[in-house]
């Protein structure tokens, strides 16, 4: 089961560039679906990756799906030679991706990201249109329901991403 | 409006159009009474039941074998 409190806090306090992307943007923009993991576009600059091991490596990342006992080191070289890794921790499934279908690199994700507060600090999370045209692009058939439902919040005025409380 | 909006705004997907009218909208407004924070307890607790239900259901099928 994931734990995001200690994956964001993790990265948060290494100061990790990212932006949450995927099925937790989307419920905190206030979807009521389930989903299994979270989803963050990564800086690609070489500061960056060391800071992603600093974050990272307590939490014993490790590629999920793989067989156990691969020589699988998580280290800068290896962030360097790949883009996008789906990864299990500690802490519960974790996808870092260098560009997100639809909307770009992380610079790109930023520009269209806004600020939340998520257990002690301020994130950024990728705003509701951005999401949906990354949902869109990315094409899934998991992805229409998801879309819609994401329409709807938007097309209700719903999606403040704040709650009603203060 | 952003070229995002514009974006969101111009197409129609029918299929996406098909998918609105099964979407319980009120539990996407009881999610949005919650902080954004309460949100993803909430998630951590949907996830923590769903894993409960397939064990659940994992046993019951060793059990019928």
């Amino acid at each position: 089961m994931n734990n995001f409190e200690l994956l964001l806090n993790a990265l948060a306090s290494s100061r990790v560039s990212f932006v949450i992307i995927g099925g937790v943007a989307a419920t905190v923009h206030g979807s009521a679906r389930l989903t299994s993991d979270l989803d963050v576009v990564y800086e690609r600059s070489r500061e960056n990756l060391g800071r992603l091991v600093e974050a990272l490596t307590p939490l014993e990342p490790y590629l999920r799906g793989a067989p156990a006992g691969l020589p699988f080191q998580f280290d800068v070289e290896t962030l360097r030679r790949g883009l996008n890794f789906t990864l299990t921790t500690t802490a519960g499934p974790l996808d870092l991706l260098g560009e997100l279908s639809g909307v770009g690199d992380y610079r790109a994700v930023y520009e269209v990201s806004d600020d939340v507060s998520l257990f002690g600090a301020s994130h950024r999370c990728i705003n509701l249109d951005a999401l949906i045209i990354s949902k869109r692009a990315a094409g899934r058939a998991k992805d229409f329901e998801a879309v819609a439902e994401l329409e709807l919040i938007r097309e209700e005025g719903l999606g403040d991403s704040q709650g009603d409380k203060p | 409006m952003s070229t995002y909006q514009a974006q969101v705004q111009a197409t129609k997907d029918p299929i996406v159009e098909a998918y609105k009218s099964g979407i319980d909208v009120t539990l996407i407004r009881e999610n949005l009474r919650r902080t954004p924070e309460e949100r993803l307890l909430a998630l951590q607790q949907l996830q923590s039941f769903a894993q409960e239900l397939r064990k659940g259901g994992r046993e019951m099928r060793h059990r019928r074998r």
